[in-house]
């Protein structure tokens, strides 16, 4: 054998680099992209993290698809990396068994491929990852770096949970307060457990299906314990455990993450915060990013946009957590001097978000719109958003502001 | 034979590696880096640590939450991790690295003198410039020889001499304009050529009072006639 000293080995190193700087963009960019990362996602979705996956939708492909979200564009939060599950693809169903347990009469075990046999429930909701638009707090909290993008609007198709309850003919106690959902722990994941209050199981659909296909392994396939309503993080994915239980949960993700401060044993929205302190988060000073708070996109025209004037479509979309309607969403032109009324596409209420659409009438130059939800229960944005600061940047639902010229 | 391939391919690799590895995104340089790498690296993407710009109170808060993930931290390892991410990912911008202090001339710096005649390893270049190494020894094994190296490197040879059995006639030019300090540490680099025994390193003094007398190339050649050479 021809004997390879240092020289030749360096050589052939140097090769080695030259030859990868050379060959092909995919080798020459430095961190893979969304694509790369999760097969089927559109290649142009931000990479927040590899590990685990977090992916956000950047705000133009999130608005050039306002009626709902495609699954090759819907942002990704994965606390937990389920091997073998980056693809949006369906996961099989084949093998997968669900438990309920806890405080019910009769605490059972069910095959996933069961569950296409009881009757079918879709809902379309939102789903909002607790941290988005967590980038616009000042100054800027841990956590990945969301801008508007941790937000889609979806349909899920699956059982709801009652049914399945009343199917195997089981009920949950009294004492049963709270629902905690576990996610699957295969191939050594981390742990990933939820709870939420026992008046979310009205609503709550174990998901085998998203926008007419089967649920994307990426996305929580083949079973997701869907809450409509509730932040992104309550919406357990490869669930396999549903627990009733008296109490909230004591794992990491209950507590200290995905709290906001609040006035002790109280639920008001939340207990404002001296910009950049901190917070001795417990369960009784803070409560859990639960339902979603009310909050509003400005779609069309899109920041840094010239449009056609005089006249200009300004549209978007708006939503709460689906317990009263959205009643109307206003737009202002002088930095909330005025506001003027937009038009619904829809009234009553919804999961989904509304759109919502107005026509301005703008002199040619820049200018800034911003938008505002309220619903029937008197909710609206804050114009400072910032007011709600927290440590953790959670829930951000300040006003929208965007900046446009008029030709 | 069937392993010829092993090589390249592990070098193609290696160097593939250390591609990979500078186009990822890094924490800033300073003491407890490796530790922050080796403890969040286990769990996190290290982009997400690296981007990250937070107050010593909030990166307190970090940590405990990590504990709670299952992070194991002694309270030395704790505090040191701290500290790094206060002072490196904190508020303010972070402090310059440390000066690099001023790198220290090196006798092989100097040498680059005279390493175009008489090679990198003073293997000499027959039949135009004599090796030095092994030479050097001899001549600094014989009476005078100490003196006669300083004086050849200061002022230059001029005549026929014989290294090794090799006949040399070439004018070796004086190094006078070199300072005190780099003919020290040029001769003292000559001596990692091969010195026997006992033999004092060079100092900045000798070379200073060894230019009170000036010589001439050809009076260098004299002296060593005189060097009683194997």
């Amino acid at each position: 054998m021809e004997k390879l000293n240092r020289r030749t080995t360096l050589k052939l190193m140097g090769l080695g680099a030259a030859f990868l700087a050379a060959g092909g963009r995919g080798f020459a960019q430095q961190a893979p992209s969304a694509d790369q990362l999760v097969k089927g996602k559109d290649a142009k979705l931000l990479v927040l993290s590899q590990r685990p996956i977090v992916l956000e939708t950047p705000f133009d492909l999130l608005a050039s698809q306002p009626e709902r979200t495609p699954k090759e564009l819907l942002y990704v939060r994965n606390n937990v990396d389920l091997p073998g599950y980056n693809t949006v693809e369906g996961a099989g169903l084949e093998g997968w068994t669900l438990e309920v347990g806890g405080l019910v009469d009769k605490p059972f075990t069910v095959e996933a491929k069961e569950l296409l046999a009881l009757p079918q429930h879709e809902v379309t909701m939102v789903l909002q990852c607790s941290g988005n638009g967590r980038s616009l707090y000042q100054p800027r909290t841990s956590g990945n770096p969301w801008g508007r993008g941790g937000v889609g609007n979806v349909t899920f198709r699956g059982v709801r949970l009652m049914d399945l309850l009343a199917a195997k003919g089981a009920k949950p106690t009294e004492k049963a307060l709270f629902i905690t959902a576990h996610a699957s722990r295969q191939g050594n994941a981390a742990e990933f457990v939820r709870s939420v209050p026992i008046q979310a199981l009205e609503n709550a659909l174990l998901a085998l299906a998203m926008n007419g296909e089967p649920l994307p392994a990426v996305h929580g396939g083949p079973v997701r314990l869907v809450f409509p309503g509730y932040f992104g993080v309550n919406n357990v994915k490869w669930v396999v455990k549903v627990e009733f239980a008296e109490a909230e949960n004591t794992t990491a993700e209950q507590m200290p993450r995905y709290r906001v401060p609040t006035i002790p044993n109280t639920h008001l929205p939340f207990l404002p915060q001296e910009p950049g302190s901190r917070y001795p988060y417990s369960f009784t000073n803070s409560r859990p990013n639960w339902l979603v708070n009310v909050n509003s996109f400005v779609f069309a025209p899109l920041e840094g946009q010239t449009v056609e004037g005089p006249y200009v479509r300004v549209e978007g979309v708006a939503f709460n957590d689906g317990i009263v309607p959205i009643v109307s969403v206003e737009v202002s032109t002088n930095g909330g001097r005025t506001w003027h009324q937009a038009a619904l596409e829809r009234t009553g209420k919804s999961y989904g978000w509304v759109r919502w659409r107005t026509t301005l009438y703008l002199r040619p130059g820049e200018h800034e719109v911003m938008a505002r939800a309220w619903d029937a229960a008197g909710r609206s944005q804050p114009l400072d958003g910032n007011l709600a600061w927290n440590e953790r940047g959670y829930e951000y639902n300040g006003v929208m502001r965007v900046r446009f010229t008029v030709a | 034979m069937r392993k010829s391939w092993l090589l390249p391919s592990l070098a193609i690799g290696l160097g593939l590696l250390g591609y990979l590895a500078l186009g990822q995104p890094t924490l800033p340089e300073g003491p407890g880096k490796e530790l922050v790498l080796a403890k969040c690296q286990t769990c996190h993407d290290i982009g997400l640590v690296a981007r990250e710009r937070l107050s010593r109170e909030r990166w307190d808060a970090v940590l405990d939450e990590m504990a709670l993930q299952g992070l194991k931290l002694t309270p030395e390892e704790r505090s040191a991790i701290l500290d790094y991410l206060a002072t490196y990912l904190g508020t303010t911008p972070p402090p310059p690295p440390p000066a690099a202090p001023e790198a220290k001339k090196t006798g092989a710096q100097v040498y680059t003198n005279c390493q175009g005649c008489h090679g990198l390893q003073g293997e000499g270049n027959p039949p135009l410039f004599p090796p030095l190494k092994g030479h050097v020894a001899k001549l600094l094994g014989s009476e005078g020889g100490r003196s006669y190296l300083l004086l050849v490197v200061l002022y230059g040879l001029q005549g026929e001499i014989q290294v090794e059995g090799q006949v040399y006639n070439q004018v070796m030019p004086g190094f006078a304009w070199l300072s005190d300090e780099d003919l020290a540490l040029v001769l003292n680099h000559l001596l990692s050529f091969g010195a026997p025994a006992g033999i004092l390193p060079y100092t900045p003094e000798e070379v200073k009072a060894a230019r009170a007398t000036p010589l001439t190339p050809e009076a260098v050649h004299a002296l060593r006639q005189r060097l009683k050479l194997p």
